[in-house]
């Protein structure tokens, strides 16, 4: 049933009804109106006006009253790229590139299909490595300890939740199976690995496995911790779904396999995307969450985008526009989660479609 | 520098498996190892260390520590860029060395008893000797500690600093009036704006918050020390023909700056070697490569690829640099410094 659009109200109409209609109205409007206009022209001022944008180090910026973006300019491909070799940078950008446009499509309903899905990944971290590792195609190799910035975030940050899904998913069915070992198994790990800090299970996987294991077995250190972290990720992701899951009412099931349908059939047709749907935005939450935490593996020697900006304001040269590397790092940051959360809002409208009557 | 927190982390990690050492750590042989690798693998910082491990608009990796890197590796392999800098945090480090993921640990790690002896690793002689000292405004018009009288003194509370400043201050019967801050951002922000007189710290600290001051000539190290830590460079346990070439690489550095022979006239000195100590050092007459199982001419590779000491640390954090951290201890010993070469017979 579709309701008639209420008419339009004109902007000055709209104006005057809702902050202009009572003199009580009309101050409060006044002051607040005042009050942002003034940390406006305050924020304009520092950014723009005064600010300082080519400088040879930040002596220059120490008479001017607004921000020293001349550390962006000098130390900006030092953020973004990290100890990546210079000459080779354009390798690190295409690589980001890629893996943004993996991103990207893997957000196109298009690709929503197991199949396709695991394709377009598959071909953008195959990509992302050839452009990273080199060695092939004439492309000088560059190891994975020279590897840094923002093209470092986006690998452990896409690593982990690639990886992390699908294990979620296993978990979370583990974890609701009628078999006693294995639920109690998942129920176990899920425990344990949730007791734990994240920082202390990267530890141990760069540092500690190596000093434990054999050199064959060991691994890239990268792999390893990428992978301790999907671990890690999976097992609060699978709480999550088994919450969705068990809001997903048994007499569905009961209709499904009425119906005849297998028991794979029901779990990945009828129960878990219902699950995934009812707790999007709990997933979308902890992606996030997953995203800006991807600074913690500085502590254990990567030099993502986070420790890269510490090294780019480290220097006697640029000790002074921290600020500004703070800024630009938040903005990296804000462009990547707000997009995430966009996404996500986007994916929850398109999702009720199919419920509004 | 003892940093705490996650040095105890570390502390406990490496004291947890030191009994079992991996196969890397296997009695001697690391020299070969290493040159069998093709390259030294040193470690480097996650970020920057002002002064001793940052990274230049390109990339690359400078800095007191690194140069040491750097001058191993020309010891080793004739050339500083047969080197690997691998990022480590603090708490990194000492696993790090015990797993192989590093040859060499060159990180201003004090050389402590307890790493010493629990950590399955030894120390090299130190190569650069930590001073606490006290960093004063100008304007006061101080030259030693003792000009400060009844000074306020800006400190973090808690900290090994403070208890350092207050043992000299009490040795040496000097009054003084502590204000206590519990970050050391509101400490900077605090002698930045005049609210104290001096602050006491570590050099490389204490250099580091000068050249980040709005006006860095406004402030200077004072030349008294509170007290030191002296730092060296740690390679795993049993590796004894790898400590060596340590060794006598900073003491080669050392004599270089003992002797004049800079990076500038190494060529006319090796032409005409003023003795016969000179003459086995540039590798004109035989004798100091092989015994360390390194090529004769090792150590006029060293000089002539990266100076000598004074050289080193002049353009990374001495004078020549934008810290300017006086050279204090860590001058040679007939310049009232701690330093010295051994012998070389």
């Amino acid at each position: 049933m579709d309701i008639a659009a209420p008419p339009k109200e004109s902007l000055a109409a709209w104006a005057h009804r809702r902050l202009f209609s009572t003199w009580f109205d009309r101050i409060v409007t006044l002051v607040f109106g005042a009050g942002v206009a003034w940390v406006l022209w305050q924020v304009l001022g520092w950014a723009f006006l005064g600010a300082v944008w080519s400088a040879p180090n930040s002596d220059a910026c120490a008479g001017a009253s607004g921000a020293c973006w001349a550390v962006i300019e000098a130390r900006g491909r030092l953020i973004l790229f990290g100890l990546y070799p210079a000459e080779e940078h354009w390798r690190s950008a295409l690589a980001c590139l890629a893996v943004m446009l993996t991103m990207g499509l893997s957000c196109w309903p298009l690709f929503w299909h197991v199949k396709r899905l695991a394709a377009l990944w598959v071909a953008g971290f195959g990509l992302f490595l050839v452009l990273m590792r080199g060695g092939v195609a004439g492309l000088a190799p560059v190891t994975a300890e020279q590897w840094g910035g923002l093209s470092l975030t986006l690998f452990i940050f896409c690593g982990v939740v690639v990886a992390g899904m699908p294990m979620a998913v296993g978990l979370a069915l583990a974890r609701r199976s009628k078999l006693p070992v294995v639920r109690g198994c998942a129920g176990g790990l899920i425990d344990v690995v949730r007791s734990l800090p994240l920082l202390t299970l990267l530890f141990t996987a760069a540092v500690v496995v190596p000093l434990m294991v054999p050199g064959w077995l060991q691994g890239d250190k990268l792999v390893r911790v990428v992978l301790a972290y999907a671990l890690f990720f999976a097992c609060y992701q699978a709480e999550i779904l088994r919450a969705g899951l068990q809001s997903v009412h048994d007499g569905q099931g009961e209709a499904a396999a009425a119906l005849g349908l297998s028991p794979a059939q029901r779990v990945f047709l009828i129960e878990l995307p219902q699950a995934f749907r009812n707790t999007l935005p709990s997933t979308i939450n902890q992606v996030v969450i997953t995203f800006k935490e991807t600074s913690i593996v500085t502590i254990i020697g990567f030099f993502e985008v986070m420790a890269s900006g510490n090294a780019a304001l480290g220097s006697g040269d640029w000790g002074r526009a921290f600020i500004e590397v703070y800024v630009f790092l938040g903005l990296v940051y804000f462009v990547f989660v707000f997009g995430l959360s966009r996404y996500g809002a986007w994916l929850e409208a398109r999702m009720r479609r199919g419920q509004r009557h | 520098m003892i940093r705490s927190g996650f040095l105890s982390l570390g502390l406990a990690l490496g004291l947890a498996l030191s009994p079992a050492l991996p196969a890397a750590a296997q009695q001697g042989g690391q020299l070969k190892t290493v040159q069998d690798r093709g390259s030294l693998l040193c470690t480097g910082h996650n970020g920057s260390y002002l002064g001793f491990a940052e990274v230049d608009d390109n990339g690359a990796w400078q800095g007191f520590d690194i140069e040491m890197c750097r001058a191993l590796a020309t010891a080793i392999f004739g050339t500083p860029d047969a080197l690997q800098i691998i990022p480590v945090s603090w708490a990194q480090r000492f696993p790090a060395l015990q797993s192989g993921d590093v040859d060499v640990i060159i990180k201003v790690t004090g050389w402590t008893m307890s790493r010493d002896t629990e950590l399955g690793l030894q120390f090299s002689r130190p190569y650069f000797i930590g001073p606490f000292y006290v960093m004063s405004r100008k304007d006061i018009g101080a030259t030693a500690v003792a000009d400060l009288e009844g000074g306020v003194f800006c400190v973090n509370s808690g900290t090994t600093v403070e208890r350092v400043l207050a043992d000299y201050m009490e040795a040496n019967g000097i009054s003084y009036e502590p204000l206590a801050f519990e970050k050391g951002e509101e400490l900077r922000a605090a002698l930045y704006a005049g609210r104290c007189d001096a602050i006491a710290g570590f050099g490389p600290f204490l250099a580091a918050t000068r050249v980040n001051a709005p006006d860095p000539e406004a402030f200077e190290i004072l030349g008294d020390v509170l007290a030191l830590e002296p730092e060296g460079i740690a390679v795993r346990q049993g590796e004894d023909d790898f400590l060596d070439v340590v060794n006598w690489m900073v003491s080669v550095l050392l004599y270089a700056e003992q002797e004049g022979i800079t990076a500038a006239n190494v060529d006319e000195i090796r032409a005409a070697p003023p003795s016969p100590t000179v003459e086995r050092l540039l590798g004109v007459s035989p004798g100091i490569g092989e015994r360390l199982g390194l090529s004769d001419d090792w150590a006029y590779n060293v000089i002539k690829a990266m100076g000598n000491y004074g050289e080193i640390y002049d353009r990374t954090v001495g004078e020549g640099s934008r810290y300017a951290l006086p050279r204090g201890l860590n001058n040679l010993w007939n310049k009232g410094g701690l330093l010295y070469p051994l012998v070389l017979d």
